[in-house]
């Protein structure tokens, strides 16, 4: 800055001199005076773009040069007519107060510039910043602002929501406080005054610790290194971006509690249908359990009912052990545990496995299992896809007319193996379709029991496969499963030939 | 007929042991029952029992140490009876010299079928020249399958499965443990074609191929021969 103005100096004593010789042809005429107007009018062009002193001395050294060379007498500073007396101090008073007005002037639009730059500026920030979502972003767009226009680089530590600082450190990965600057941004927190270099409350090192003026919290502290305190100018445009930032950041900080809150809410919903549903779904068969074998133990029942009791016994911890493996299957699922273990299966082996696991429930239905003639191997999971078919036919069995048709079809088609099954139960009513593969979800909260998991373990191991389930009411009644799952056909031209040996 | 065999059950939970003593002794077994793994290993040494029922989860040593300790020197079967369900458990189980598994809980009937198949394998001496499973039978000397005394059209590796499955009746082979046997090392991942003989040989020995009652699925985990 100060080799500009000393610039601005040489300039204006240049064109001084420059005009004062282009002058010199009058300065033996009477027209001397016409000198002093040409020099003030240069002088008040000079102070429409010069600072203060360069203007100054313009018209110090036209006054003089004046004087020197063409008020009579020549080459001397004395000066012999009252009239050039007056003139000389006349033209020196106007020269300086030309210059210094015009400079004023110039200053004032100066003024009203930055501020219209500013105000441009604060506009823009303010823009970014409702349109920053997430507290990443708006920080993004804070630090930048404060680069960009104080050149300073800065640092922000958050609350976390319950009053404990963070570092924002993913953002700004160098920068780490140390234990005691950590503890003066808790005292600039609590105290939402600032601290530091500049400030009333000086700390051993050179940063500055600037509250955010939140309106209902704080949302933290904002670090920079100051080179120099800031000017008055400074200072209000820092404070004023300093409310902007903070008003985005309590924004995003209230929506991310709300958030939580709302988070909070669905999983104590969740635990507590979970709750009721798991109490329920134990007590009838333990219940059952309990009361049965009682009953044997204490009375002498005839023998057809004890092995009537025996049998309710017997049923009610097969669904016992049906609900834990579901609860186990759901919570391997919602562990993220579940990774298919492909290898190479026959299809028929899986479809009489299950059928055959199935064999007592499946007793009062015709169960119709039609396997492509010439489907290839596959590569399965064959646990996984087991617990698929098992969940589906099982559900078909609860929900399907005794002696109705249950259907399975398997083919291949694509580089995709299809798997449908059909029953001739309900179906699921319109609105509730969608919903068929939540947690926790009963058509009707229907009276067969169960928890409503089976059908969102069907779907995570089906999509643990890569692949997709699709359901639907058929048009005759009942609903219709369709899972599609990718895969290769093996390699088996060798064994061709080692077969025919 | 049962007199003289001797069941050894290591189980650390009180309710199974007492369920499998009651079952065991309704069907004539001679049952110890031993509560953790190191009572096991003497138990096993004292009685020389004619079968022993493994707990994987005790409370002193893992059920699968105690497995490959007594397989050091105890030739006969041995079943595990646990709530670990998962394939690597069972496999390893498996590979560690176990005959058959059942996860808990489990059905007693299903437990006395395996312990009698187990039982009846042991006695079935692999060096006999005729192997008779049902209406099966096997004629070692002259590689001949016979159902229903009808000679079987096998090829080479179908006979030879089908001698493999014989020859451990009512034991379970692992995927690998077959394709090893059969096929060599380097075929161990190859299940395709075990998949492929499997089907095939169905078609030859099963009466309903589609519901099998001889070649027996393991969920994931390999085949038994049996019943």
């Amino acid at each position: 800055m100060n080799k500009q103005i000393i610039n601005q100096y040489f300039f204006s004593s240049f064109i001084i001199a420059a005009v004062v010789l282009l002058s010199a042809p009058l300065a033996n005429t009477e027209n001397y005076h016409v000198v002093s107007f040409i020099l003030l009018f240069v002088v008040s062009i000079l102070a429409t773009f010069m600072g203060t002193g360069p203007v100054l001395l313009a018209s110090t050294l036209s006054a003089i040069f004046w004087n020197f060379f063409f008020i009579p007498p020549h080459h001397t500073f004395q000066i012999d007519k009252t009239e050039d007396i007056l003139i000389f101090g006349l033209f020196f008073i106007i020269a300086l107060v030309n210059g210094v007005l015009t400079t004023r002037v110039r200053v004032q639009e100066k003024l009203v510039r930055d501020r219209e730059r500013r105000t441009n500026a604060l506009f823009q920030l303010t823009r970014e910043l409702s349109k920053a979502s997430g507290i990443e972003e708006v920080l993004k767009v804070a630090i930048g602002e404060i680069k960009s226009h104080f050149n300073l680089d800065s640092f922000f530590i958050l609350q976390d929501g319950e009053n404990i600082l963070y570092d924002t450190g993913r953002l700004q990965k160098d920068k780490k406080l140390n234990s005691g600057e950590y503890h003066v941004a808790e005292w600039v927190f609590r105290h939402g005054k600032k601290a530091g270099a500049f400030t009333d409350q000086p700390f051993e090192n050179d940063l500055t610790f600037y509250p955010l003026p939140g309106t209902k919290v704080i949302p933290g502290v904002v670090v920079v290194r100051l080179k120099e305190p800031f000017n008055e100018d400074q200072k209000s445009y820092w404070d004023t971006i300093l409310v902007q930032i903070s008003n985005a950041l309590e924004r995003e900080f209230l929506a991310e509690m709300a958030q939580r809150v709302r988070f909070l809410d669905e999983s104590d919903r969740l635990y507590k249908t979970l709750f009721n549903s798991i109490s329920h779904e134990l007590r009838i068969p333990v219940a059952t359990i309990m009361g049965a074998s009682d009953s044997i133990i204490n009375s002498s029942n005839p023998a057809g009912m004890q092995q009537a009791l025996c049998n309710e016994i017997f049923t009610a911890s097969l669904r016992l052990n049906r609900l834990i493996e579901n609860l186990l299957n759901i919570s391997r699922l919602e562990s993220g545990h579940i990774s298919a273990r492909l290898d190479w299966y026959d299809m028929n082996d899986l479809v009489n496995k299950v059928a055959d696991d199935l064999k007592d429930e499946l007793k009062p239905f015709t169960l119709t299992a039609i396997i492509q003639e010439d489907m290839p191997l596959v590569k399965i999971d064959f646990g996984l896809m087991e617990q698929v078919l098992y969940n589906l036919l099982i559900n078909s069995t609860q929900y399907a007319p005794p002696a109705s048709e249950i259907l399975m079809a398997v083919s291949y088609l694509d580089e995709n193996m299809l798997i449908e099954t059909a029953d001739k139960g309900p179906g699921f009513p319109e609105q509730e379709i969608k919903r068929a593969f939540k947690k926790f979800f009963r058509v009707n909260e229907n009276k067969t029991g169960g928890l409503g998991l089976g059908l969102s373990i069907v779907k995570g191991f089906v999509e643990a496969h890569g692949g997709t389930i699709h359901v639907e009411n058929r048009i005759e009644g009942g609903a219709r499963f369709i899972i599609r799952i990718p895969t290769e056909k093996p390699d088996i031209k060798n064994l061709q030939e080692a077969y025919y040996e | 007929m049962n007199e003289n065999e001797t069941i050894l059950v290591i189980d650390d939970e009180k309710q199974i042991r007492r369920l499998l003593e009651i079952t065991l002794s309704a069907n004539e077994y001679k049952v110890i029952l031993a509560v953790n793994g190191k009572d096991g290993l003497i138990d096993a040494a004292t009685y020389h029992p004619s079968l022993i029922v493994l707990d994987l989860g005790l409370p002193d040593t893992d059920g699968q140490e105690i497995l490959k300790k007594i397989r050091e020197w105890y030739q006969k079967p041995v079943i595990i009876l646990s709530v670990r369900d998962s394939e690597e458990d069972i496999i390893k189980a498996l590979d560690n010299g176990a005959n058959d598994y059942l996860t808990k809980p489990f059905r007693t009937g299903e437990l006395l079928a395996r312990i009698r198949a187990a039982l009846r394998s042991g006695k079935n001496l692999s060096d006999t020249t005729e192997l008779t499973i049902g209406s099966l039978t096997i004629d070692r000397t002259s590689h001949v399958a016979r159902k229903n005394n009808e000679i079987l059209k096998l090829t080479a590796t179908e006979y030879s499965l089908l001698l493999l499955l014989a020859k451990n009746t009512g034991r379970v082979l692992t995927h690998q443990y077959i394709l090893k046997e059969i096929w060599g090392y380097g075929y161990i991942h190859q299940t395709q074609y075990l998949r492929v003989f499997v089907a095939q040989l169905r078609k030859k020995i099963e009466d309903n191929p589609s519901k099998p009652t001889l070649l027996i699925t393991e969920s994931g985990i390999g085949y038994r021969f049996g019943e």
